[in-house]
């Protein structure tokens, strides 16, 4: 397991053309947001997430994960392999809770 | 809580190799997949694949996920379909969403074999309505019969956007452009080839810059880009598109390996976090295994032989075949996984650029890796491609001038006249010696669409070239139109004279066309006068 190093982008942040841009579509976390908080002193995913949402709505970061770990990665100027990733969680899957609540150790066979 | 000796989490061909190939050792299988069709993404699949005939080359996706799935249920493995996997918990025990519930069972093994998923990119606009990964599209067109759109832009060159492009064109969108940032088309030669010829135009160093739109797509603009792959002010271009396709990549689904504890490590070369894996496919959690794209995007060959490996190897452990058995067993698929790994478009060579001759050393065609068409000089280079020197009567042309891991023109070839030779990645050459009787088998077979038939002695002054066509309405005897160049240019007039179409062309028709022999070396595609072509 790689080791985490803590890096802070201390430069004053300076607002980009494309920072209104939606990244996160089912948290509507924009790009601005993310890089505004990695300024802040956020550095890896799981705290983007954690502080933003990114990666907790519908798709559980299927479609953010790879965006939002390659501006981490530009903003802090460190490689992805270092940032982290999603915490795979049950369910891996949304399911709605009348379904989760039917689960029982004597449920039927799978 | 029931118990399997072994639980397969996907229904691609890695989850059902997995599955036979454990069945076959005496073990109680289950497979569960989310989907309501089994296969992954081979259900999606029309064209014909590439491998060959361990691996059901030439044989159209959809038909070998049926083949797995009807091989396995043979063998007695149970295939649960619309039940998705929710999580693995401790001691292979596993929840999974069916009937409307949550039910919960346990494995002595499980296979992991969840496939990827499509990478998103940003750009203004990319979250409007028309902008889709390839994957979505091709699902609306292959599994709803919709088209997703009348005019297309597809992001994306590697052989998944070459492949939904060719899917497009088949079900009658206008695919206006392929634009890929790098400088090279990311997939098959024969992929963007086939495309080429109908005339749709590749940018190379060229992305996506916007969509524009209100409320849904309306156009988008591409720019050149530069070495640092950000667009060159100035080089912007407007497209009259309706849709934009994304096909920028996949990711493995690692989420599941990530519950059950197993360890990830990041690999670009694998597309991004995968499980870190033994050679056997076992994670860091003992009993746990991963195969297919889930372990690293690759193809279904290497996906079918990496779920065997896995297999056996739990076999083993669980005492159904001796470790000799399996040490037997498992020589032979890393022998084939070799195999199919090497060439240029082999794992280990991805985003290379400095590979400029073929293993056999020709001079990769710069044509063709830039705009998707062999230049006719180019063309000449290769002695299998070249035309000089033909007597009377048809024989092949074969314009696969790139080592990929394919050879079924090879294999069906009656009279032996084309050779590739064990090495699967070598390029198919001609063997001069031998007859070629017309039969037009290798023109149905290529799964890259590369052979043609040609005869420069048809009529006084007039030659024939046969075409592999798989679009419609498919062309008549007698129909008129134009000949179209690699490049998709407009030659000069042509004629059907004759239309192969009998089963053994297996849906792919060749359509021979008669042009002036001065053509016949240029000539690769008809377009009938009814689409223009006049
Ligand atoms: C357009 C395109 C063209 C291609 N052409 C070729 C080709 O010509 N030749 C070739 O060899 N390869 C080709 N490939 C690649 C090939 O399809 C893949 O490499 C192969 O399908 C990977 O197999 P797999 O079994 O690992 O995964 P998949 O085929 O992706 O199957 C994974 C399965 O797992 C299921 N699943 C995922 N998560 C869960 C869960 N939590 N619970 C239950 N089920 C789940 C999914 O529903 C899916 O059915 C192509 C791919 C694409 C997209
Ligand atoms: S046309 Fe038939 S005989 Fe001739 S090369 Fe092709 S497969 Fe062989
Ligand atoms: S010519 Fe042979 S090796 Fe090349 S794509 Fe066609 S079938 Fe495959």
């Amino acid at each position: 397991m790689a080791v985490m190093v803590r890096v802070k982008n201390d430069a004053p942040f300076a607002a980009q053309p494309d920072d209104d841009m939606v990244v996160c579509r089912c948290e509507e976390v924009t790009k601005g947001e993310i890089r505004k908080a990695l300024h802040d002193g956020v550095c890896t995913f799981g705290e983007v997430k954690r502080f933003l949402r990114c990666g907790m709505g519908l798709c559980q970061g299927q479609t953010c994960q790879r965006l939002v770990l390659g501006i981490i990665s530009r903003e802090l100027g460190l490689p992805v392999s270092g940032l982290g990733h999603i915490t795979g969680r049950m369910p891996v899957r949304p399911v709605i809770m009348e379904e989760l609540g039917k689960s029982t150790e004597e449920s039927k066979e799978a | 809580m029931k118990r399997y000796e072994m639980i397969v989490i996907g229904a691609g061909p890695a989850g059902l190799s997995a599955a036979i190939e454990a069945a076959q050792s005496g073990l109680e299988v289950v497979v569960f997949d989310e989907n309501e069709w089994p296969g992954g993404q081979l259900f999606k699949q029309i064209h014909k694949f590439f491998g060959s005939r361990e691996h059901q080359a030439r044989t159209r996706g959809v038909k070998i996920g049926q083949n797995l799935l009807e091989a396995a249920r043979g063998i007695g493995v149970k295939v649960v379909l619309g039940a998705t996997v929710l999580g693995i918990y401790k001691n292979k025990e596993i929840a999974v969403r069916l009937e409307g519930e949550v039910r919960n069972c346990k494995a002595d093994a499980i296979v992991i074999a969840t496939g990827a998923s499509e990478n998103m990119m940003t750009f203004d606009g990319w979250t409007l309505p028309g902008v889709m990964g390839a994957g979505a599209a091709q699902t609306l067109m292959n599994l709803h019969g919709v088209r997703p759109g009348k005019k297309i832009l597809m992001v994306g060159s590697g052989n998944v956007g070459l492949v939904v492009s060719f899917q497009l064109k088949q079900a009658g969108c206008d695919v206006v452009a392929v634009v890929d940032a790098a400088a090279r088309i990311g997939g098959y030669g024969v992929h963007a080839a086939k495309l080429a010829r109908t005339g749709v135009p590749f940018y190379t160093s060229h992305t996506v810059v916007k969509a524009v739109g209100a409320e849904k797509v309306e156009g988008a603009v591409i720019a050149e880009v530069g070495a640092d792959f950000t667009p060159i002010p100035g080089t912007e271009m407007p497209l009259d598109i309706d849709t934009v396709c994304i096909a920028v990549g996949l990711s493995p689904m690692s989420q599941l390996a990530d519950n059950a504890g197993a360890e990830l490590v990041y690999d670009p070369a694998k597309g991004g976090y995968v499980a870190a894996l033994t050679d056997e496919g076992e994670t860091s959690v003992k009993g746990l295994f991963c195969a297919g794209d889930v372990a690293g995007i690759e193809e279904a060959s290497s996906a079918m032989i990496q779920g065997k490996i896995a297999a056996a190897a739990a076999a083993r452990d669980l005492g159904y075949i001796t470790a000799a058995d399996f040490e037997t067993k498992a020589f032979g698929y890393k022998e084939s996984l070799a195999k199919i790994r090497a060439g240029m478009f082999a794992p280990g060579n991805k985003g290379r650029t400095d590979i400029v001759q073929t293993d056999e050393g020709y001079p990769l065609s710069e044509s063709l890796l830039a705009r998707g068409f062999l230049s006719d000089a180019e063309a000449a280079a290769f002695p299998a491609a070249g035309i000089g020197g033909g007597g009377g009567g048809p024989r092949p042309v074969i314009e696969c001038t790139q080592n990929i891991p394919c050879d079924p023109c090879q294999d069906v070839c009656p009279k032996g006249c084309i050779l590739v030779g064990d090495n699967i990645t070598a390029l198919p050459q001609i063997a001069g010696e031998k007859a070629c009787s017309g039969c037009a088998l290798c023109v149905g077979a290529c799964s890259g669409q590369a052979i043609f038939l040609v005869n420069e002695t048809y009529e006084d002054g007039y030659g024939t070239v046969g075409l592999p066509y798989e679009f419609v309405p498919l062309p008549q005897k007698g129909d008129k139109g134009r000949a179209l160049g690699r490049d998709g240019g407009e030659l000069c007039g042509a004629e059907v004279v004759e239309v192969r179409a009998g089963a053994a062309m297996d849906k792919t028709p060749m359509v021979v066309m008669k042009v002036p022999v001065s053509e016949i070396a240029r000539a690769r595609f008809f377009r009938p006068e009814s689409e223009g072509g006049i």
